[in-house]
């Protein structure tokens, strides 16, 4: 049984503790808290540093310093505190440094509020989960026989072929039917790659469908998209050693997860809103009457300090676009403006949660708008690497991954 | 008569109420009553959505729900009590008192209920001792 | 709070020579029928409110300054409580805070039963800047 060790306040007094236990007992965990003495409350409290005023927030630095200290056994570190508190913010993020310093733990961040359920934090824990128990298949760096990868996302649908450690086919639509989707892309990468279905050795499945397409396609490696996508993106980016940030702006929620050696050791997923994804540029495509992909380039070509859009909402974001274009405003400040947003609100939102560590691989399919990509750049202060064919990440991520089965 | 007890899970004041003659109002009553409902399963403690939306009775919604649970179990109690005795800087407060904020507001609140209420500190040494203890004897005699 | 059940914790002073053993022992010889669990602390009890309360009573008597009492939330050995399973719980180091408390407080009962006479802290103000100037400068 995989023990993450829980640090946490306000849990039990939102009615979100049972929520975490059951997130955590469906992918094959147990929640624990690491045992301190009364001493060891003051000790850790005056050693760490930061003495909060809330003695709960006291209690999760001991629990951390005993995990530091190897004195209570735990597999992964689960840091959650109540959204909108401030004090708990802070210690939040300096215990989740802190773990990160001290240990070679796994460690995932959450802050909740009372509607917080389980299947919000499935995909968190289940990482978790696979980094601690699928060591040595995430360990893979090179892909080998014939496989293939499908990433079932909430936008778009992609599927790769792979051979002997080479990409030979791959397709990609948007989602539809989970099953037909699936089925539509995989059979034209097999017709790209020119193999049939029965040639292939191990398929990999990820994202949100990724439960009925392992069953459908009976997959040998069904796996939540934080640890596939990671692998393919140091792929990819041929990044596998050494340290990276991994930046995926999806079309609902967005990961920023940082790695060493290819394998995650935190990540953030999130998106309250809409606002702050890719889903708010293909709004803001469709009012400018373009394709999405012009949108990147029409911003590369404006400045976005001339049309100010600071909404953290799509749909006051949209009202704002529409106000600067009644202004008279040219279409490139407007995309230039809509792209710098998005990667602000990343920036606020995502990258606040990790400490940002070099190269920024950007990924996914919203790593293919220029503008965007130049967008995050200007707000982290580096052009990040977006490494050929950086939509695939999750269909690649699937097919190197599940070679480890044969 | 119901005295209301800050921290409301301590076991010195719950003592020191019962054994001068009250029934001290505390953290364990509201907890019990959510736990022996079988037909609930929020674990550990049943405090459920439920609990803290009516938090929002004492509370705005751009407060941390850690908050409003609380709230929403202590506030009755202090709606209930006659008196209440308050004790600043226990080196003890985890759980149930575990969030400074929610602390805060239950002793404002008690003020603003406007019932007889003392405040002491948490005495370093016998002399403080002495004198904490003989407040609250007089305090909870003066009651009667 | 339930008439069927109420479980206390009973604490035993650190500086008390009672042993938690000692304690169950003399609670079951009262027979009231409650159970009594030894803990590392003290033991816990739980029965009937009103069997429990006559224990408390009892205990109170002949102990008046060893053990101290609170009732708790959970009945004993609940799982969702209990620390086998998931590691000690906040509550629990709230209590070991008040166990080291203990003999203040008892040295402040005996002292408040024999009519010490005991003062109110006066709140102290903060040293006043102009006092602190002058002590500043004299280190000039």
């Amino acid at each position: 049984m995989i023990k993450i060790a829980q640090l946490s306040c306000g849990t039990e007094y939102s009615s979100v503790q049972a929520e975490v236990e059951k997130a955590a007992r469906s992918v094959g965990a147990k929640v624990v808290y690491p045992d301190v003495s009364y001493a060891d409350v003051n000790n850790a409290v005056k050693r760490f540093g930061f003495n909060p005023r809330s003695p709960q927030l006291k209690l999760m630095i001991a629990r951390a310093v005993q995990l530091a200290d190897e004195k209570y056994d735990a597999d992964a570190v689960f840091i959650t505190t109540c959204f909108r508190c401030a004090e708990a913010a802070l210690v939040r993020n300096e215990l989740r440094r802190f773990i990160q310093e001290n240990t070679r733990l796994p460690v995932v961040t959450y802050s909740f509020t009372e509607r917080l359920k389980a299947a919000q934090l499935l995909t968190r824990m289940e990482a978790l989960v696979t980094i601690v128990t699928r060591k040595d298949i995430l360990a893979r760096e090179r892909q080998t026989g014939l496989t293939a990868g499908i990433d079932s996302g909430s936008s778009t649908t992609k599927a790769m072929i792979m051979e002997n450690n080479k990409i030979i086919g791959k397709d990609w639509t948007p989602s539809g039917d989970v099953v037909q989707s699936a089925t539509s892309v995989l059979e034209n990468a097999m017709k790209e790659a020119g193999v049939e279905f029965k040639q292939i050795e191990a398929m990999g499945v990820t994202g949100y469908g990724r439960f009925t397409l392992g069953r459908h396609f009976n997959a040998k490696l069904v796996q939540e998209e934080l640890t596939v996508n990671s692998k393919g993106a140091v792929w990819l980016a041929d990044r596998q050693q050494g340290e990276a940030t991994i930046l995926d702006i999806g079309g609902m929620d967005n990961k920023a997860i940082t790695v060493r050696d290819g394998v995650p050791d935190n990540f953030t997923m999130g998106g309250i809103c809409a606002g702050a994804s890719g889903r708010f540029l293909e709004m803001t495509s469709k009012r400018l009457k373009i394709d999405i992909e012009d949108l990147g380039r029409l911003a590369d070509n404006g400045d976005w300090r001339n049309a100010k859009m600071n909404s953290y909402c799509s749909v006051f974001g949209i009202q704002d676009l529409v106000t600067t274009l009644g202004e008279g405003k040219s279409f490139e400040d407007v995309a230039a403006a809509a792209c710098h947003s998005v990667a602000e609100q990343v920036y606020e939102q995502q990258l606040q949660e990790i400490d940002v560590r070099h190269p920024i691989i950007q990924v996914g399919g919203t790593s293919l708008i220029s503008g965007l990509v130049t967008a995050v750049g200007e707000v982290l202060g580096e052009r990040p690497i977006v490494p050929p064919h950086s939509q695939y990440i999750g269909a690649l991520g699937g097919a190197l991954l599940s070679s480890g089965f044969l | 008569m119901k005295i209301f007890i800050d921290p409301p899970n301590s076991l010195i004041l719950f003592d020191l109420v019962e054994r001068f003659g009250h029934e001290p109002l505390g953290a364990m009553a509201p907890i019990q009553e959510r736990i022996d409902m079988t037909e609930m399963d929020m674990p550990p403690m049943n405090v459920t959505l439920d609990d803290v939306i009516k938090g929002l009775k004492y509370a705005g919604i751009e407060v941390p729900s850690g908050i409003r649970g609380r709230l929403a179990l202590w506030g009755p109690l202090i709606e209930e009590a006659d008196a209440a005795i308050i004790m600043l800087d226990p080196p003890f407060n985890f759980g149930c008192v575990g969030c400074e904020r929610s602390n805060e507001m239950v002793r404002y609140m008690i003020r603003r209920r406007g019932i007889p209420s003392l405040t002491v500190t948490y005495p370093e040494d016998e002399e403080e001792a002495k004198s904490v203890v003989g407040q609250i004897k007089e305090f909870l005699e003066g009651l009667k | 709070m339930s008439e069927e059940r109420e479980t206390r914790i009973f604490m035993i002073s650190p500086n008390s020579m009672m042993t938690p053993d000692q304690l169950v022992r003399e609670i079951h010889a009262m027979g009231k029928g409650v159970t009594a669990k030894e803990t590392c602390y003290g033991t816990l009890v739980e029965g009937s409110r009103e069997l429990v309360r006559e224990v408390l009573a009892a205990v109170r008597e002949k102990h008046p300054y060893d053990i101290y009492s609170k009732v708790r939330a959970y009945p004993t050995g609940d799982p969702r409580r209990c620390r086998a399973q998931h590691g000690t719980r906040p509550g629990y180091s709230q209590l070991e805070a008040e166990w080291e408390a203990l003999p203040l407080i008892q040295h402040g009962i005996i002292c408040s039963e024999r009519g010490e006479a005991f003062e109110t802290p006066k709140e102290k103000d903060k040293l006043p800047p102009e006092e602190f100037k002058k002590i500043c400068e004299a280190f000039q």
